[in-house]
């Protein structure tokens, strides 16, 4: 018992020597560092640091974009891999990376096809001083669309890269789109189906990638004229699984290099790469240490007064704004904040039930005061669109004026929302009769009746169909609970003569009624809910081009649920593809005027009623400086402009 | 006892199919498609067609288009897989981690050391407050202390974890700066030996402080009423009669009594020390068990919470066994063969 007593004893000591032996002195700056224990590292070591707190855990997989890893994942990789030919800037904007690119020029060949050649500039180095030249880039190329990848469960698209099918399946030992011109010259030949494009410059761009992560063997690229390959070696599964994990000694070409992984802990330590030539404006980073560490929702905001993190990104909660500008104003940290470039919707179904009707769609929009939503669930801090679009977009801001005259705003009104429903046919009640009070019907045809669940059909064989809209939303949503509240629950829907049934699900659940997957299951397949709601996000290439095909242009396409608006707008669809296949890369005027077009049309059609675009506040600790990211210019990007004081 | 052990060991495996199956097919009935998470964040970047064909080809090489019996046969390797191999559960192969991209095996070692680590801890410490506390509390019963346990208790065993871990780190971590909100160790430290060791319990301390105040409620009473019956046995009256120190009544008469119901739920407790505490695990950015199994049902990451969900199937069977086995080791009264 005594020795029972006396482990008892110890332990408790322990853990409480632990703790007090890491307590910050009393009255210390609790922003000059994370506690530290017992012997912590020199001040000046941990001072130019930043510790970067995701609300994602890292998985540890550094492997590229092709195994579809996770956003701190993706940070991480960012951080480490640069070099990139084409990036985009601040305002997302594909820029030629002025550290890397001494010159790209593209030829049209005779089958349609187009070549694009790239200098890269002398002097490049990997981490490691080994230099970097054009067959690093082309190795890059080799990895991405080798066997060895795909047989390593990575989703590598063949569809533009000329020849990479054929290399893909191992059917050819070159890579014939892929030409290693010289030791700074390398080339890249596209299909003639994807050119002209607007984003056609991106198609140009690699990055390099060291052979020695990919094979104990002394793997090199070579070209004999039919197109560049490996040799010396070969790239198998397991080497390729491999290089994914090296934590130790990676090798890499970004500001950043990776100096330790801890895999129980899941954080990552970053150190400033020596050999990094620059950014696209030529920047070099000054933050000597970047950390990553998981922060959780809930106490994130203590991490960060705590000084265990110095940055957290993109906060949209109201309540956690509100703290954290609540610290702002007590001193010792700031926010930088910037709208969300993308949204979250009501998305209808168009092709059956009430909701196949435009006007329809328009009551819905009438019936929801978009204003009061978006104030109330980002308690403030988020605006209203009209279409799809972000309000960063440079699209948006060149076209402001333009939008503002031609899109429909759907302000809240009841009696516009009615007037639509009439105009329409909505005069009906369920014996055909006119309307006066409860849900409103109206006589369709056969075809458009469908097999809606609701549908009535009268003595005298007339189709009546009540506008019931069924509405799939996913549990444990916020945003589903406030829709409830102002548009499925509210009078004004009731006296429009509406009915909104909720029907709560999983989030799979909702996603395989939406695909319509009947490989889910039977039920999935048979058209049910009309309307869902969710959220997207736009990347810097804003490209819609087959989200808008229909049945009658592109049945294919259609029946493979690309379109899971399953809209029949032919218009709308050729103006998303016109919009970017029609248009040569730098003809900005061209793609504007489309893009005007498309969202002026996606406007009227209204597929979707966007519900909210958040604003984002990145706080951060008050020691870190120029540290100014937007929703299209992540941390990865902004950090190498970014001190600390 | 041999007979009565090849015998549990028989229904052990027959409940452990049983379970595997049950256990399968509920994973299998959740409504996703591993090819379509997988691929949802490439929809954009890919044409319709290429879509189309990697969907196929994922598809086939999950073997998700089989029935669910094959599906079933291949995971446990009863039949060959895919590529023709017999390697399945049963052949060491626990499945393949999509949100890791990596074997379970290779995801879950870390996570179950840390889990490990902690409630070893956790474990001791709970016993070491609860089964002194509860047998003074039944000595002294009715007295100031005794009646202070008995508040101070329920209320540790009414209010939630949750709520006790983000109380403690206020009052902890964000007040008194004693322990760090979350964590397991000071990132970019490269501490080695018992630098290492005292760094990971600086950071474990609030957690383990939390687990441990979690579960003085139920423990302490459980020994303390245990204690008040064995008290009030005939033969302690006896023992005091007899003029016995009163040490000796309490620890060598009264309390190997008590022993006798306590044993079970301690050896469970450290049983537990593999499963971690989702809740704790979460709120304090650990990575063990219990996070791992969260991430892996969010993420639908089915092959990884599967597979953890068959090891803690072992864990109970093989305790359950433990238990009973020990139960007659600790008392002669009972036989265990039959």
């Amino acid at each position: 018992m005594k020795n029972i007593k006396l482990f008892g004893c110890a332990l408790s000591a322990a853990l409480i020597l632990a703790g007090c032996s890491q307590t910050s002195p009393a009255g210390s700056d609790t922003s000059s560092s994370t506690p530290a224990p017992e012997s912590a590292e020199p001040a000046a070591e941990t001072l130019n640091q930043i510790i970067y707190g995701s609300t994602t855990e890292l998985s540890g997989d550094l492997g590229n974009a092709w195994w579809t890893n996770n956003a701190s994942d993706k940070l991480l990789r960012s951080l480490i891999d640069d070099y990139d030919v084409i990036v985009s800037n601040q305002t997302g904007e594909f820029v030629e990376n002025a550290s890397v690119c001494a010159g790209i020029e593209s030829e049209e060949n005779e089958d349609g096809t187009k070549t694009f050649t790239v200098k890269i500039k002398e002097g490049l180095k990997f981490n490691n001083g080994d230099p970097i030249n054009a067959a690093n880039y082309v190795a890059y190329a080799l990895v991405q669309y080798s066997p060895a990848v795909l047989e390593d469960g990575a989703k590598v698209s063949t569809a533009t890269l000329y020849g990479s099918d054929t290399y893909q399946k191992g059917e050819t030992k070159e890579l014939s789109g892929i030409r290693l011109i010289d030791d700074y010259t390398y080339s890249i030949r596209i299909n003639a189906d994807y050119v002209p494009y607007y984003f056609e410059t991106t198609y140009a761009s690699l990055k390099p990638l060291s052979l020695k992560m990919y094979s104990d063997a002394d793997l090199t690229v070579k070209d004999d004229g039919n197109g560049a390959y490996l040799e010396g070696g070969e790239l198998t599964k397991d080497s390729v699984d491999a290089s994914r994990f090296i934590y130790d000694g990676r090798i890499s070409a970004g500001p950043y290099t990776l100096a330790e992984y801890d895999q129980a802990a899941l954080t990552a330590v970053l150190k400033i790469n020596e050999n990094y030539a620059g950014n696209f404006e030529g920047v070099k980073p000054s933050v000597e240490t970047i950390i990553i560490k998981k922060a959780n929702q809930e106490t994130m905001l203590d991490e960060l007064k705590t000084g265990s993190v110095d940055f957290l990104s993109s906060l949209t909660d109201g309540n956690q704004v509100d703290s954290a500008l609540d610290m702002v104003e007590a001193g010792g940290f700031k926010t930088v904040s910037y709208e969300r470039n993308g949204y979250g919707k009501l998305m209808f179904q168009c092709d059956f039930g009430p909701t196949q009707f435009k006007a329809v769609r328009h009551a819905v929009a009438y019936l929801l005061d978009r204003n009061d939503f978006a104030n109330t669930f980002c308690a403030g801090y988020g605006s209203v669109v009209d279409g799809p679009y972000g309000l960063a977009m440079w699209m948006y801001q060149d076209s402001k004026a333009e939008l503002a005259e031609k899109l429909e705003t759907y302000a809240y009104s009841l009696d516009d929302a009615v007037a639509e429903l009439e105009a329409d046919g909505w005069v009906l009640n369920e014996k055909g009769e006119p309307y006066e009070s409860g849900i409103r019907y109206k006589e369709v045809t056969p075809e458009e009746a469908g097999t809606y669940q609701h549908n009535v059909t009268l003595a005298d064989g007339r189709i009546l169909m009540p506008l019931i809209i069924e509405w799939s939303s996913s549990e444990g949503n916020s945003v589903s609970e406030l829709l409830a509240v102002m548009l499925a629950n509210g009078d004004q829907t009731a006296q429009a003569g509406m009915k909104i049934n909720q029907n709560v699900m999983s989030f799979s659940d909702l996603l395989n009624y939406m695909y319509r997957d009947a490989s889910q299951g039977e039920q999935y397949g048979v058209p049910t809910y009309c309307m869902y709601n969710l959220a997207t996000n736009f990347t810097a290439a804003y490209d819609q081009s087959f989200n808008w095909v229909t049945k009658a242009s592109n049945p294919e396409e259609y029946e493979m649920g690309y379109n899971t608006n399953f809209t029949d707008d032919e218009l709308l669809n050729q103006l998303s593809m016109d919009m970017v296949y029609s248009v040569e890369a730098g003809d900005d005027e061209a793609y504007l005027k489309l893009w005007v077009d498309f969202i002026d049309e996606w406007n009227d059609y209204l597929p979707e009623v966007p519900l909210y675009s958040n604003v984002y506040y990145d706080v951060m600790n008050d020691k870190i400086q120029n540290l100014e990211c937007n929703s299209l210019f992540d941390f990865d990007q902004a950090v190498v402009y970014a001190t600390v004081e | 006892m041999t007979k009565y052990i090849i015998k549990r060991i028989g229904y052990l495996i027959l409940v452990f199919f049983i379970v595997s199956l049950l256990m399968y097919m509920l994973y299998n009935l959740i409504p996703s498609d591993p090819a379509r998470d997988q691929l949802e964040g490439m929809k954009s970047s890919l044409t319709p067609e290429a879509y189309q064909q990697m969907y196929q080809n994922l598809r086939k090489q999950m073997g998700l288009d089989d029935h669910i019996l094959i599906r079933y046969a291949r995971w446990m390797g009863l039949i060959p897989n895919m590529e023709g191999k017999f390697y399945g559960l049963l052949e060491g192969n626990f499945g393949y981690s999509q949100y890791f991209k990596k074997n379970v095996i290779e995801v879950v070692v870390s996570p179950l050391k840390t889990t490990i680590f902690i409630n070893i801890f956790a474990t001791i410490l709970a016993l070491g407050i609860t089964i002194p506390l509860g047998i003074y509390c039944a000595v002294h019963k009715g007295g100031k202390i005794d009646n202070f346990t008995q508040v101070f208790t329920i209320i540790g065993y009414s209010i939630p974890v949750y709520i006790i871990a983000l109380v403690f780190v206020f009052i902890f971590a964000v007040l008194l700066r004693w322990f760090p909100v979350s964590g397991m160790g000071t990132p970019g430290a490269n501490y080695t030996g018992m630098k290492l060791f005292l760094d990971r319990l600086y950071y474990f301390a609030l957690p383990l402080i939390v687990m441990t105040f979690g579960s003085l409620g139920g423990m302490t009473r459980y020994v303390r009423a245990a204690m008040i019956d064995a008290l009030s046995m005939d033969h302690i009256k006896t023992a005091r009669a007899k003029g016995v120190r009163e040490k000796a009544v309490i620890y060598s008469h009264a309390w190997r009594n008590a022993l006798l119901p306590v044993v079970t739920l301690i050896i469970s407790w450290f049983l537990g020390i593999f499963s971690g505490s989702v809740i704790i695990e979460n709120t304090f950015n650990i990575n063990g068990m219990g996070s791992l199994y969260i991430k892996g049902l969010q993420n639908h990451d089915y092959e990884l919470a599967l597979a953890i969900q068959m090891f803690y199937t072992v864990v109970s069977l093989v305790g359950a066994l433990i238990m009973d086995l020990s139960y007659g080791i600790v008392d002669p009264r009972v036989h265990i063969d039959k």
